[in-house]
């Protein structure tokens, strides 16, 4: 496998350059596909025969949790690489994928409470899913709040970098034990080896949207990346160049 | 500076300031209290709760006392005389850490059966409670550590550990008071404390690194 | 018994060479592409402004700091990411001095030397001016005479490499004397020594100045 690409997203000025044509690319697909998913999920799919029309919160539900994992996960990786590579783009992807992961984390919580109250008829019940969304939602609070408390730029890096790693390697401990803990939600509404559990038309839709959301958070990181790469390489001809070139 | 004449000076050093580990303990003790004084002393709350409170109870005692671990030898710069020395950081906060832990577990376990009986809690149930503690506590230190040393530099750095390590703390109170209760209802509780005693030697392969990392970090 | 390796020859590739070094400091460069030499049995002093980042120099060649760019050897072995190497051949003394409140002096430095005698630790206080405080705590002493008991290492260690961040603050004149002496006997042993410095040196110390521009 070529890896050269892995190297070169190494490099801030050439990841810049590359997420300029890359994050139009990955906003527009990933708004279509979102507006296109909720849309189809909201409007046209049909309703479930036990909880009528109130389930179709989970097109917002799902994918935002779901991303909410991921951004954790990809925190993690980036954790792992800017410890043993010393890679200078981890940190900035550390950076700029902690607070979008939070939101995810956010609006997973909110949406999954409005879920819950024509579905359990309370706003909050303590079942394992939620339980570890909110505690995703603190894990994430908890790399913001190093990453903004510490003035000097290499400490804090390094900071969210070794939260990120323990956090990743502790994320299924942590599931596990949430779970072991208490279950009552349904099951997982994705599974890789099983054929879903939903009806196509259902399921295609929540397909589509979660792919959107990939799709638009991956272009916002990009954007958000981009400004950190510009503000820590301020210094750099290159960077001067870009400003004069194309403006800010 | 040798491995052992560390270890020395951090006994020597733990033992001169007897006052962190009371304060640990006292602390300990305060926060149990709080529970018959803010919810209700009766036997039917207290006895199922009394795993649960006990648990809360250490892990924010051990964050209190681990939190300022570093912050001396930093601020009197026997950290970077640490980071200097040739010796491999990790093995100097593994000792660290086992002094710290012996000298606030050790009194929490002894202060441990009479807390058991104020909250209600059977003979039978004590040394299950008593296990629990000496499995889950050095994962409490471990990865307590790690905080503190990332937070070492800052002044105000007890709220933002707190912050970040306590959702680290969840794996082990929750599997703890499983234990327990497991225990009460008479269930069998090995699987729980097997789980324990793997989280405490995974932290014990993973912290100390990390630590290392994160006291490199900090000193500058 | 003072400095037991003090007649042993050293090995004499002995050296320390920075090259292309760029540090940077809250958004500031402190030092760009910078690169000096130091032999065994040099004596050099890191010459600049305040602020121009003489300490931090120091911490990078220690390495408490991690330098931007640029590149460490020590006796020929690249250094510039584990300093393990040059770390068991290194006494730094910095700007705090590693003296712990709760310990008294004598304690303090047998955890830093613990192969000495309490004598030879005795006649290495002598030498500092703080004889007869061995017991004494070390919070009861001032800021110098704590600063002192870190300098009475330098007598009771075999390192070889020496990073002193203003070594002479806390001496008086007489005190100045005997350190350059000290560090004399050491660099004529085959030691080496970087230093920073507001104080002017004796002569009889032949001093490489490394200038931070």
């Amino acid at each position: 496998m070529n890896w050269i690409w892995f190297h070169k997203l190494g490099s801030p000025k050439w990841f810049f350059q590359w997420a300029n044509k890359w994050s139009k690319f990955a906003f527009v697909i990933g708004l279509v596909m979102l507006v296109v998913g909720i849309a189809w999920g909201l409007g046209f799919a049909p309703a479930d025969y036990q909880q009528g029309n109130s389930f179709r919160i989970i097109y917002i539900h799902v994918p935002s949790a779901i991303l909410a994992q991921s951004c954790y996960l990809g925190l993690g990786v980036a954790g792992l690489v800017s410890l043993v590579w010393r890679m200078k783009m981890a940190p900035v992807f550390i950076k700029a994928v902690a607070p979008l992961g939070a939101v995810m984390a956010v609006i997973a919580l909110i949406s999954g409470a409005i879920w819950g109250k024509p579905t359990w008829g309370a706003w909050w019940v303590w079942d394992a899913r939620l339980t570890s969304v909110l505690i995703l939602f603190l894990l994430y609070m908890g790399v913001i709040a190093i990453q903004n408390s510490l003035d000097d730029m290499q400490l804090a890096d390094k900071a969210v970098a070794v939260i990120s790693v323990v956090g990743l390697i502790n994320l299924p401990i942590i599931k596990y034990s949430v779970e072991w803990w208490n279950t009552l939600h349904q099951p997982a509404t994705f599974t890789i080896t099983a054929k879903p559990a939903m009806p196509m038309e259902m399921w295609l839709p929540l397909l589509l949207s979660t792919l959107g959301m990939y799709g638009f958070i991956a272009a916002i990181a990009m954007w958000r990346m981009q400004t950190e790469v510009l503000v820590r390489e301020h210094r750099s001809n290159w960077v001067k160049k870009e400003i004069l070139d194309n403006g800010i | 500076m040798t491995y052992s004449s560390f270890f020395y000076s951090e006994i020597l050093a733990i033992f001169r300031r007897k006052q962190d580990a009371v304060n640990a303990l006292v602390f300990f003790l305060l926060v149990i209290t709080l529970f018959p004084l803010g919810v209700s002393p009766s036997k039917e709350f207290l006895q199922p709760a009394a795993g649960g409170i006990i648990w809360c109870a250490v892990a924010l005692a051990v964050l209190m006392s681990v939190e300022g671990m570093f912050k001396e030898d930093y601020n009197d710069g026997s950290l970077e005389q640490l980071v200097v020395s040739g010796l491999y950081l990790p093995v100097l906060v593994l000792l660290k850490l086992a002094v710290h832990w012996f000298a606030i577990m050790l009194p929490l376990l002894v202060l441990t059966p009479i807390l058991s009986q104020m909250l209600f809690i059977n003979w039978e149930i004590l040394w299950v409670l008593i296990l629990t503690l000496i499995l889950g506590s050095p994962a409490l230190f471990l990865i307590g550590t790690i905080g503190a040393a990332l937070t070492v530099s800052l002044r105000r750095g007890a709220v933002l550990m707190l912050l970040i390590i306590l959702p680290f703390y969840l794996p082990v109170i929750i599997f703890s008071t499983g234990a327990i209760a497991a225990a009460q209802v008479g269930q069998p509780y090995n699987g729980q404390l097997a789980i324990l005693g793997a989280i405490s030697l995974m932290t014990l392969t993973l912290s100390p690194i990390m630590a290392a990392v994160s006291i490199k970090a900090s000193v500058n | 018994m003072i400095s037991a390796d003090l007649g042993k020859p050293l090995h004499s590739n002995l050296d320390l060479s920075i090259s292309g070094l760029v540090i940077e400091r809250s958004e500031r460069i402190l030092c760009d592409n910078f690169s000096c030499v130091v032999k065994a049995g040099e004596v050099a002093r890191i010459m600049g402004e305040n602020g121009a980042g003489k300490s931090t120099l120091l911490k990078v060649i220690a390495g408490i700091l991690q330098p931007l760019e640029g590149q460490i050897f020590f006796s020929g072995e690249d250094i510039s990411y584990h300093r393990d190497m040059l770390h068991r051949e290194l006494l730094y003394l910095g700007h705090h001095a590693g003296i712990k409140a709760v310990f008294s002096v004598a304690e303090n430095l047998n955890w830093y030397c613990p192969n000495q005698t309490s004598d030879a630790i005795e006649l290495a206080l002598d030498v500092v001016g703080l004889a007869g405080y061995s017991d004494t705590p070390a919070h009861q002493l001032s800021a110098g005479q704590q600063r002192r008991i870190a300098l009475a290492r330098l007598w009771l260690t075999d390192k070889k490499v020496w990073l002193l961040d203003e070594p002479f603050t806390a001496l008086d004149v007489k005190g100045v004397a005997v350190l350059e002496a000290k560090i004399k006997q050491h660099t004529d042993a085959g030691g080496l020594v970087i230093l920073t410095t507001h104080q002017a040196l004796d002569d009889s110390l032949s001093v490489k100045e490394i200038k931070l521009v």
